[in-house]
């Protein structure tokens, strides 16, 4: 009823104005009217009778104004007012407008940009069923490395003995070689258990997905394909369901085609470092170790409604150790983990995300800071007309209402042009994000974006107009009348002390930003200093990959990888050439493999060593600058035919052959079905494999046709661009094999921008920040210094005028100037001790407190605050004393 | 129960429109003369601020209001209490009695 009434009374309101505000006037009128009749009848004049009538009810135009606001059309009425007039103030001070909407679109515009992707990867759903209770399953290796994968054995043990999950299903990425009636093509295969399609809840938009009945023995062949490669290789027709595909030389049959969004790619451990584009069964063959024991499956279960994740992690745990108990030479010290399947696609990017939200953030609050100072300076300016509606009746509230919409005014418009903005940082975060880290190519404006943009542009609008709208309302508006329009120091003591704050608080904001990112400059330099093990200069790589179909046999391998070598080596403008099956720092994990040293006490099951396992050819170590440290590399013999011979590291020479010599001594290797005794014949250098931030493994490298693996990274050392050698490269690989593709064709150089890109795009992002911050609050001091330059030019030419010389008052200006900002940075550094160990797991090689780091900012600071003072300082020794005494 | 002393003051308005409106409808003028009358004149309330008070009681579904013609045979606005606005008064005067009642106790404690 109530709010019926309210809403009756301003729907009204807003549609007839004059309707409303008619009848209010006549029942107002009414009143009088009745009033002067009573006066009449009292004996006075029609005069007199009017005249007090008028006088007792009080002012009439308030009265119906108050009255009108009750009824709600005021709230309508003042904002359309309100809007009109302050469209007018902002046309009028054109400069002031434009540098307040380009300050705010600076720092909405950065918001807007980096909340996109935060809700992009962090806040939307993933594109499954009921994403939440989906899962990883892992394993924790003894030696605490997580989320590895998992043997068949584990897995029917965990399928079997779990009771938390609906469905569960364990996959592996390998590459695929897709061949037919075109360029034979290397696709991204998942191999999965049909049960994944249950897991994740998605259905086919042609076709089945793979069926339980799929994965009996002797069942057809069949494929499901993504919608890219349905596309791409069958121009997305219908009748493609059926026919035959060929991968890796065998045939199957078309069952399904994939929604063309639908992706399911766990970057870790996967087999080909990109999406699926086909689905085939995973064989789950059983009985030999090899089949059984194998770690190579990565699992992914859908939890039953009501399971928590802690307590399916607990029982698998529990399995998991029941596992270890039943067969220890495999399973000793093994753990499991269960993790929700958001922190796996981006738990390693929430947290350089939500700080890099907290840098945008400081740097909005920045802008507001110095939007609030430009409304101040303006206000004062506007002192006399806003005295004047004050004198004429307008109440405080309602000035403070029009100033805030001013503001809001100005929030708006830098909204749109920070939208602007937004658009162009999302279009260039592609181009400088990490390859791996996540594809922000689905990040847009969309709809919450859009909320998100409106809900901060109104935020900011009250943060930077409240304060300078309540300021203004309270100035003692007579004297500004009286005064002619022209503020008095006095008088604007308040103003400046609420300016002070304000620049202070930007300057202590800028030094959190730009300490947070000159420890990221430092941790990007370190990283780039760190010393690899190889040298990457002029190398070129790429990615041959034989299908077992073509090449059954190991010794067809050897002798193709062999062949291949002295093609690569006869071409001009090659150096050297050699080959490795994974190469450093770059997507394919080296086995790590447990090891025993022939001689020496076995260790107990589970705590055996481990090693890294890399198989190479002899011109690998030669073609990467790879030192040969002791013994020598492999013969040309060892490398026609296994000889039981390998290479170690320097690490593993010094862990486990601290005061003998390497050379000579067997290791045994779990690589192979049989206990298999290998001979060191050299120690090389240790090479960073995993990571630049890790120390290098404990390596063993086996020549290749000790361990023929059917895919070899092929890596050539040249005189000049290593780019402009791939297509011969690829011409002689076609003259070996004209069905054989190579993949993966990219410098070395290439792959280590690839290594250190998350940093890079860590330390591009917030330095970029921090550098805006810096600007705005250069620009913000200035913009303080500058008015209270203005402000003081009576009282500084007086100091001229008694005989000051100009040096002194250049001195003056920047003192003030310095003073401000040394506070300010005071403040942000302690700010910075607070903040900055939240960014620790991000630096390498330095400490969250770096005493150079925040050093250097400071003086960096106090330099660019010090250029912000000159110009005002400057101005402020050249006023004229005779003119400012003049000016009262 | 008032919260505060604003809604105290300008509850107080209200229950003493209401309390006009109790004896019969009434129009802006009447609520005013009347109101004089029953506090023997020492109760002038400002006439510009009695419009909001009564709009907002309408609003609040205390009062209707209709326009009509006068004995005078001038039109004008009649308000009239609705069930709700009794109740209402009723509500009113009991906290005001009480308050009433706090205050004198207070006071003869003091003196």
């Amino acid at each position: 009823m109530k709010w019926f009434n309210i809403l009756r009374d301003r729907l009204r309101a807003l549609r007839r104005r004059d309707s409303v505000i008619n009848d209010i006037d006549r029942e107002m009128r009414s009143h009088l009217d009745l009033q002067i009749e009573a006066n009449i009848r009292a004996g006075m004049s029609p005069r007199e009778a009017r005249e007090k009538a008028l006088r007792s009810f009080g002012n009439l135009n308030r009265a119906v104004d108050a009255a009108y606001d009750v009824k709600g059309g005021g709230l309508f009425e003042t904002l359309v007012q309100d809007v009109r007039y302050g469209t007018r103030v902002l046309l009028k001070h054109k400069a002031f407008t434009a540098i307040a909407v380009i300050t705010l679109a600076l720092g909405i515009g950065a918001n807007s940009a980096i909340f996109s992707v935060v809700n992009e990867l962090l806040l939307r759903p993933l594109p499954y069923q009921d994403p939440e209770r989906i899962v990883m399953l892992w394993e924790v290796s003894p030696d605490g490395r997580h989320q590895n994968t998992t043997s068949r054995a584990n897995f029917r043990g965990w399928r079997a003995q779990s009771t938390s999950y609906e469905h569960m299903a364990a996959f592996s990425d390998q590459r695929l070689t897709l061949t037919g009636n075109f360029e034979p093509e290397e696709v991204s295969g998942q191999l999965a258990l049909p049960e994944i399609f249950n897991v994740l809840g998605v259905q086919p938009i042609l076709g089945r997905t793979l069926l339980p009945e799929d994965a009996q023995p002797n069942s057809p062949l069949v494929a499901v394909l993504s919608h890219g490669l349905w596309q791409r290789r069958f121009g997305g027709q219908a009748s493609a369901i059926g026919q035959p595909i060929i991968l890796n030389g065998r045939k199957f049959e078309i069952a399904g085609v994939m929604p063309p969004n639908f992706q399911f790619h766990i970057k870790q451990r996967s087999g080909t470092g990109r999406p699926a584009e086909v689905w085939i069964v995973l064989p789950m063959p059983s009985g030999t170790i090899e089949a059984e024991r194998g770690r190579f499956l990565s699992t992914v279960a859908r939890l039953k409604p009501g399971v928590s994740i802690d307590q399916a992690g607990a029982e698998l745990r529990t399995i998991e150790a029941r596992l270890s108990d039943e067969v220890p030479e495999f399973n000793k010290n093994y753990s499991a983990e269960v993790l929700p399947l958001r922190e796996q696609f981006f738990g390693n990017v929430r947290r350089p995300l939500w700080l890099m939200l907290g840098a945008v953030g400081f740097v909005l609050l920045i802008a507001c800071a110095n939007v609030a100072n430009l409304l101040l300076s303006l206000a004062t300016s506007r002192e006399k007309e806003i005295a004047l509606r004050a004198a004429l009746g307008a109440r405080r509230s309602r000035i403070v209402r029009q100033l805030l919409t001013e503001s809001l005014l100005l929030a708006l418009l830098g909204s749109v042009l920070g939208l602007g903005f937004a658009w162009l940082g999302i279009k260039a975060l592609p181009l400088i994000s990490p390859r791996d880290v996540v594809s922000l190519h689905s990040v847009g404006l969309n709809f919450s974006v859009l909320m998100w943009t409106l809900g901060v542009s109104i935020l900011t609008g009250i943060i930077f107009g409240l304060a300078p709208a309540l300021h203004i309302s309270r100035l003692n508006l007579n004297d500004s009348l009286k005064e002619g329009g022209k503020a008095e120091a006095g008088q604007a003591t308040g103003s400046k002390r609420l300016r002070n704050v304000l620049v202070v608080s930007e300057i202590a904001l800028a030094v959190v930003l730009l300490a947070s990112a000159g420890l990221l400059i430092r941790s990007f330099i370190r990283l780039q200093q760190v010393d690899r093990g190889f040298n990457s200069d002029n190398v070129l790589s790429l990615v041959v990959r034989l299908p077992s179909a073509r090449y059954p046999e190991d010794a067809q391998l050897v002798q193709f990888f062999n062949q291949s070598m002295e093609r690569m080596r006869n071409l001009p403008g090659v150096r050297s050439a050699g080959m490795i099956n994974f190469l450093p720092l770059y997507g394919g994990l080296g086995s790590n493999t447990a090891f025993k040293i022939i001689g020496k006490p076995l260790p107990e099951p589970g705590q055996e060593p481990n090693c890294d396992v890399r198989v190479v050819d002899a011109g690998y170590f030669q073609t990467l600058g790879i030192p040969l440290l002791r013994g020598r590399n492999f013969s040309d013999a060892e490398q026609r035919e296994a000889k039981r011979v390998i290479v170690i590291n320097e690490a593993l020479a010094r862990k486990h052959f601290p005061n003998e010599d390497p050379i000579g001594q067997r290791l045994d290797v779990a690589m192979f079905a049989t206990p298999t005794l290998t001979e060191i014949v050299g120690v090389v250098g240790n090479v960073r494999y995993d990571s630049l931030t890790e120390e290098a493994p404990e390596a063993v490298y086996f020549p290749h046709p000790e361990l023929p693996y059917p895919f070899m990274t092929l890596v050539l050392r040249t005189d000049g661009d290593p780019t402009a050698i791939a297509p011969a490269v690829q011409r002689e690989i076609r003259a070996l094999d004209a069905n054989q593709p190579v993949s993966d064709v990219r410098t070395m150089d290439q792959v280590m921008s690839e290594a250190v890109a998350r940093s890079r795009f860590n330390t591009l992002l917030l330095g970029l920040f921090a550098g805006l911050a810096t600007l705005l609050a250069a620009v913000g001091i200035f913009g303080v210094m500058n008015y209270s330059v203005a402000l003081r030019t009576r009282e500084i030419g007086l100091r001229l005028a008694v005989g000051a010389q100009p040096r002194q008052v250049l001195l003056l200006v920047l003192k003030q100037g310095l003073t401000l900002t040394v506070a300010g940075v005071a403040l942000g550094l302690l700010a910075a001790f607070a903040l900055t160990r939240l960014l620790t797991s991000l630096l390498f090689g330095v400490e969250a407190f770096d005493a150079t780091t925040f050093a250097t900012i400071s003086l960096l600071l106090v330099l660019v605050s010090l250029l912000a003072c000159y110009l005002p300082a400057r101005r402020a020794m050249r006023i004229d004393p005779m003119m400012a005494l003049r000016y009262e | 129960m008032p919260k505060d002393k604003a809604d105290l003051l300008q509850g107080t308005l209200d229950m003493l429109i209401l309390k006009s409106l109790s004896l019969g409808e009434l129009h802006g003028y009447g609520i005013i003369q009347r109101l004089r009358q029953l506090s023997d004149e020492m109760l002038n309330v400002e006439q510009g601020s009695l419009y909001p008070a009564l709009y907002r009681i309408e609003q609040k579904g205390w009062v209707t209001a209709r326009w009509d013609v006068h004995e005078t045979g001038r039109e004008a606005k009649f308000y009239k209490l609705t069930r709700s606005g009794r109740k209402q008064l009723e509500t009113q005067e009991a906290s005001w009695d009480r308050l009433v009642l706090a205050i004198t106790k207070v006071r003869q404690a003091t003196t």
